[in-house]
């Protein structure tokens, strides 16, 4: 028999019950739901980590003492070690020739102050070398820290955005005094608006040369040292070279683990995709658990249909039908059905992503992907849990099913 | 007979009901040319349903053999069964078995579709059968939008259908009255009179009066075969609306 008479005769079933149709469909429904809404919302947050974190570092690695450590013990490890300090900043940017920029940090914090405003615990960086190349900090007032300015220890600094607006409130703030705890900085230049990314905004620090830094807080405490490599296929070799340069100024056996760390933007994604990853797993879990529940009310629907319906299998198995033909028309009909199911669901689960990303920060992409992937899930449950009543419809009698009334 | 459409040698049919040995068929042989009306008539228990429901390849012999057009199907699987009566059977039921969420239309097109045959030609050939039983203008409408002569015309159409060999009426008027039942044993004289062999199971004798030959049978043997003239009903019946 033709699939087209059987998608009719199903959805003519399916309209004749359309209560029951409705609530058969609602585990479906919720799982699919449950599916599409946690796949476009994970995507969303995936695209938005992934384009602001190559933004923020394409080709840039960074060395600090710690690097990117998850386990307590090797923390506690790693407190040992010794700082990074300015000189091994100053070696890599002497000696290493994949390296087209290098700069060293040193996060401190402070209250800036500008007459009577006062900003509370801004991050303070101080910064050595080629930090505009390597952090892409753009400005839109003013000049950027110069050579001259980190090696003369000047008191001058940079305003992020944020902390330029809360200061000076839109006012002119180029060549005005700004006070970084107790001490003195000339403004001479504003960065550009960055945005927030993950709820954390990008535009609240000030940025002072690293020896002015040292000059408040001291020298103690390490630094991290940004690189910025030539270009994508020497990023590798530019961390090599980077860790060879360091292992040897830092006296580290050959055979033992670095005494420092490196990270990259691709760490951190990897880092993000594997926590998303689990997040997902266990969702889709549970989602699969209301899919097979669905599944299980289908399955139950679909044996009361058959029963109901055995005198019209009896007509059709008199008037010629074969057994494959049933199989074929109970199994489209549970398709079908839980098609309609997985349908209705990737309605809901898309506009509830998309509710949720207009609402709140979360950002959300409904993707083709998931969409198929909802159909498919529903259609294949349909399919699976549809067997049995088929099988079942399809091997009745045609004698006992036209008796019966 | 060599060029018998139906040949029955020695067909019997056992039941095991709950360890009990029923004969519902004790070894029954008969010949059924083609052209023929004939009636099988007896009380319950004679097994003449159980010879219907054989005869319409809808059950399987336990023993004997059962020729249709020179082939032997007492042995066929289930589906082969079910592609000879899609091809070879027009069966007519005492309670219509229309599909009820169907309109007439496709009712009558339901073996067709199992024979394969495109939409189009469905369609064309179902609304010439009928357009036969004088159901055309009534072709969609339901089962429940229609009376009960109409209905088993409906029914009447979709055994023809397919040009099926025999057309087998179960009991055909038994859930109508007296007009409209002379008017389906009007339709299938007319059927029998192009030639087609038209098989009705009854327990009325007003019934089986109207083939031209009778079989009764008791106790899943045949008691009598008696052929005659067969009454006629009048020929106006036939497209009087009801």
């Amino acid at each position: 028999m033709q699939f087209r008479e059987s998608a009719r005769i199903a959805l003519s079933a399916l309209r004749a019950n359309k209560l029951r149709s409705f609530l058969t469909l609602l585990g479906t429904i919720v799982g699919v739901t449950g599916v599409i809404t946690l796949i476009s919302l994970i995507q969303g947050a995936n695209k938005y980590v992934s384009e602001k974190l190559v933004s923020q570092g394409a080709n840039v690695f960074w060395v600090d003492k710690f690097g990117l450590i998850l386990d307590n013990d090797k923390f506690i490890e790693a407190l040992k070690r010794k700082d990074l300090d300015l000189a091994d900043a100053e070696a890599v940017a002497g000696s290493a020739r994949l390296a087209a920029g290098v700069r060293a940090k040193k996060d401190r914090q402070a209250d800036v102050r500008f007459g009577s405003e006062r900003v509370r615990r801004v991050p303070i960086q101080g910064m050595w070398g080629d930090y505009v190349a390597v952090d892409r900090i753009d400005l839109q007032e003013g000049r950027h820290l110069t050579s001259s300015d980190i090696a003369r220890r000047r008191a001058v600094c940079v305003l992020g955005f944020e902390v330029w607006e809360n200061l000076f409130k839109g006012q002119n703030a180029l060549g005005r005094e700004v006070r970084i705890g107790p001490n003195t900085f000339d403004v001479v230049g504003v960065a550009e608006k960055k945005g927030s990314f993950l709820g954390q905004s990008q535009d609240n620090f000030v940025i002072i040369p690293l020896g002015a830094s040292d000059k408040i807080w001291g020298r103690r405490g390490s630094v991290e040292i940004g690189v910025l490599a030539k270009d994508a296929t020497t990023f590798e070799l530019a961390q090599d070279e980077a860790r060879a340069i360091l292992r040897a100024r830092r006296h580290v056996a050959p055979g033992k683990d670095d005494d420092f760390g490196i990270t990259t933007s691709e760490m951190f994604m990897d880092l993000y995709r594997n926590l998303t990853g689990a997040i997902f797993i266990v969702f889709v879990g549970v989602a699969g658990i209301s899919l097979v529940v669905g599944g299980i009310v289908i399955m139950n629907i679909m044996m009361v249909s058959v029963t109901e319906r055995t005198r019209e299998i009896g007509i059709r198995k008199a008037l010629g039908a074969k057994k494959s033909d049933i199989l074929m028309q109970f199994l489209v009909e549970s398709a079908t059905l839980s098609l309609t199911g997985g349908a209705i669901g990737v309605v809901l689960g898309s506009s509830l992503a998309l509710l949720v990303a207009a609402v709140s920060p979360m950002p959300a992409e409904v993707s083709i992907l998931a969409i198929f992937l909802g159909l498919f899930m529903s259609t294949s449950i349909g399919l699976i849990f549809g067997i049995y009543p088929a099988m079942r419809a399809a091997r009745l009698d045609p004698i006992e099913a036209l008796r019966r009334e | 007979m060599a060029d018998a459409l139906i040949s029955f040698t020695d067909l019997t049919k056992v039941y095991d009901v709950g360890g009990e040995l029923v004969h519902a068929l004790a070894g029954v042989s008969l010949d059924i040319a083609e052209g023929e009306y004939i009636a099988f008539m007896g009380p319950s228990g004679s097994g003449k349903s159980t010879l219907m429901n054989m005869l319409g390849c809808l059950d399987s012999p336990t023993g004997g053999s059962y020729r249709l057009k020179g082939r032997e199907i007492a042995r066929l699987s289930d589906d082969d069964l079910a592609a000879i009566r899609n091809k070879e059977i027009g069966f007519v039921f005492q309670t219509f078995n229309l599909l009820a969420r169907s309109d007439a239309l496709h009712n009558v097109e339901l073996p067709l579709i199992y024979a394969g045959i495109p939409p189009k030609e469905r369609k064309a050939r179902a609304e010439e059968a009928l357009r036969q039983v004088g159901l055309v203008d009534r072709m969609r409408h339901k089962p429940n939008e229609l009376s009960g002569g109409q209905r088993q015309r409906v029914a009447i159409a979709r055994a023809l259908v397919n040009q099926p060999s025999i057309i087998l009426a179960d009991e055909p008027t038994g859930n109508l009255d007296t007009k409209t039942g002379n008017e389906i044993l009007a339709s299938f004289e007319a059927i029998n009179e192009r030639g087609k062999t038209v098989v009705v199971v009854t327990h009325e004798e007003d019934v089986a009066a109207h083939a031209k030959r009778v079989v009764r049978l008791r106790d899943g043997v045949i008691e009598s075969d008696v052929r005659q003239a067969g009454r006629r009903v009048e020929p106006l019946a036939l497209t009087s609306g009801s």
